[in-house]
């Protein structure tokens, strides 16, 4: 029954929503509405699970002693603290706009703009012209590289042409080829859900 | 030691030093260099333009603050053009921080226009279930949306009643930083329900919109800082994406010249041997 329930479940609902896409009769959209409207129901749960997920390991963490515990600690208290400050003044709150706009959002876009560096060590040290591929991958990189920017249009007012032509012709057909593989492999990945022969997503209890 | 071995040898900080230099230099004194405007970038202004008076925009902040710098610039010259053009906006997001994002975008650009919350453009806030929402979303806007953003009944706002369905949305335009995002919306949104769909993207993400834009499926792309600093020019006003324009240049040339010189390296090293 354990097995047994989650597949008809599965079965059952799978179908009747792509059964449903193809029927426009109001009962099938009206029903599959609900099934919707259960599903964003159903995915509010997930954040009491992240919560519960992420308090859990840290405070695991913290009470080892485990390495970099002490980030663990200004971890929770900010959850506590973002928390707080949005059940308690609203998403227009005064102290909440004041976290996000003056510690999340700087500190994400630092986060992000690392890359900068990192790409700036590994374009020195990794991207070589080893095989005749890479070294096709690596002129196609230097001319968009240029391109896209201004100083590119700069140099050769052509630049951007051949931008385009690259993102247009080579990059979209090898695009298209690895589209239509992962679409493939994802339809025959559902029905092997849908139809009970792929069971991992019920972790052991579907081994 | 020759000066090529001491190159192949560099200390990576003074990478790092280059590139923080090659970022900072052109901030402070600006190049001025000329912005080229490309087509998937004109397209979407020409979209937004052609729209009639009042027409119904969707923008969806679907990014974090990760992408802030990328993707708030093409918000405020898209929500410029809309405001300038007499649209209204229907701000949303797929992601939890978009809205708030969206929403610093709307404070700086609404006012200037004299536009009016409520009347002329709304926050329905974050939307969560990706793609079954989207489905939802199209089908029926009235059984998936109840509030704004700040919790006030959606039914108060003119332009909250105004939306009851896809039929009543002319464009969506996604800031897209990833999943949930742009792909969402033309599978799940746009080929349901016919609604045109423009983007904005990171420009990593940018390169992998392309067989959308052959199909039509997307009727334009802003592809990364660039992307705005063009929207930027065609909507004739002067922002963070132009003025990052300059050390955006230098980087890259900066990059390049890293990837030339470390190839010399390998042909040196491969001639030694």
């Amino acid at each position: 029954m354990k097995q047994t329930l989650p597949l008809i479940i599965v079965f059952a609902f799978g179908f009747f929503v792509i059964i449903a896409f193809f029927i426009p009769l109001g009962a099938f959209q009206s029903a599959s509405q609900t099934f919707e409207t259960w599903y964003t129901g159903v995915l509010a749960f997930f954040v009491f699970i992240g919560i519960f997920n992420i308090v859990k390991v840290n405070a695991n963490k913290i009470q080892r002693r485990l390495s970099d515990w002490q980030y663990s600690i200004i971890l929770l208290l900010f959850l506590i603290l973002m928390m707080g400050a949005g059940f308690i003044g609203g998403p227009e709150g005064g102290l909440f706009n004041y976290l996000f706009e003056h510690m999340q959002i700087p500190l994400g876009a630092t986060m992000f703009s690392l890359l900068a560096f990192f790409v700036a060590s590994a374009a020195f040290r990794a991207f070589r012209a080893r095989t005749p591929e890479a070294t096709l991958l690596l002129i196609a990189a230097v001319i968009v590289m240029i391109g896209r920017v201004p100083i590119g249009y700069y140099i050769w007012r052509g630049f951007p042409g051949v931008v385009e032509w690259i993102m247009n012709v080579p990059n979209t057909a090898a695009k298209r080829g690895i589209l239509f593989g992962a679409d493939l492999g994802l339809i025959s990945m559902a029905l092997r859900v849908l139809l009970g022969i792929e069971r991992s997503y019920m972790g052991r209890g579907g081994e | 030691m020759n000066i090529l071995d001491r190159i192949s040898s560099i200390d990576r900080r003074i990478i790092f030093l280059l590139v923080a230099l090659a970022v900072i230099i052109p901030l402070l004194i600006p190049l001025g260099l000329p912005v080229d405007v490309s087509k998937p970038v004109r397209d979407v202004y020409d979209m937004v333009d052609s729209l009639p008076e009042r027409a119904i925009v969707v923008v969806s902040c679907d990014y974090d603050p990760g992408s802030e710098a990328e993707l708030t610039p093409a918000t405020v010259a898209i929500l410029e053009h809309c405001f300038r053009k007499n649209l209204r906006v229907y701000l949303m997001g797929l992601w939890p921080p978009g809205p708030e994002l969206g929403n610093l975008a709307l404070e700086a650009v609404a006012p200037k226009y004299e536009r009016v919350y409520g009347v002329d453009y709304i926050n329905i806030g974050y939307r969560p279930g990706g793609p079954v929402m989207l489905v939802s979303l199209g089908r029926d806007v009235a059984d998936l949306v109840r509030a704004d953003y700040a919790g006030v009944p959606i039914d108060s706002f003119p332009l909250g009643r105004a939306v009851k369905s896809a039929r009543d949305i002319d464009l969506v335009v996604t800031l897209s930083a990833g999943d949930p995002g742009v792909l969402h919306w033309i599978i799940y949104f746009s080929a349901r329900y016919g609604t045109r769909i423009a983007a904005a993207t990171t420009a990593i993400m940018a390169p992998q919109q392309y067989p959308y834009l052959s199909s039509g499926q997307l009727v334009g792309l802003l592809g990364g800082l660039k992307g705005a600093a063009e929207y930027e020019t065609l909507v004739e006003t002067t922002g963070r994406a132009t003025a990052g324009m300059d050390s955006q240049s230098i980087v890259h040339l900066l990059l390049v010249i890293f990837i030339i010189m470390g190839n010399i390296i390998l042909l040196y090293e491969k001639r030694r041997r």
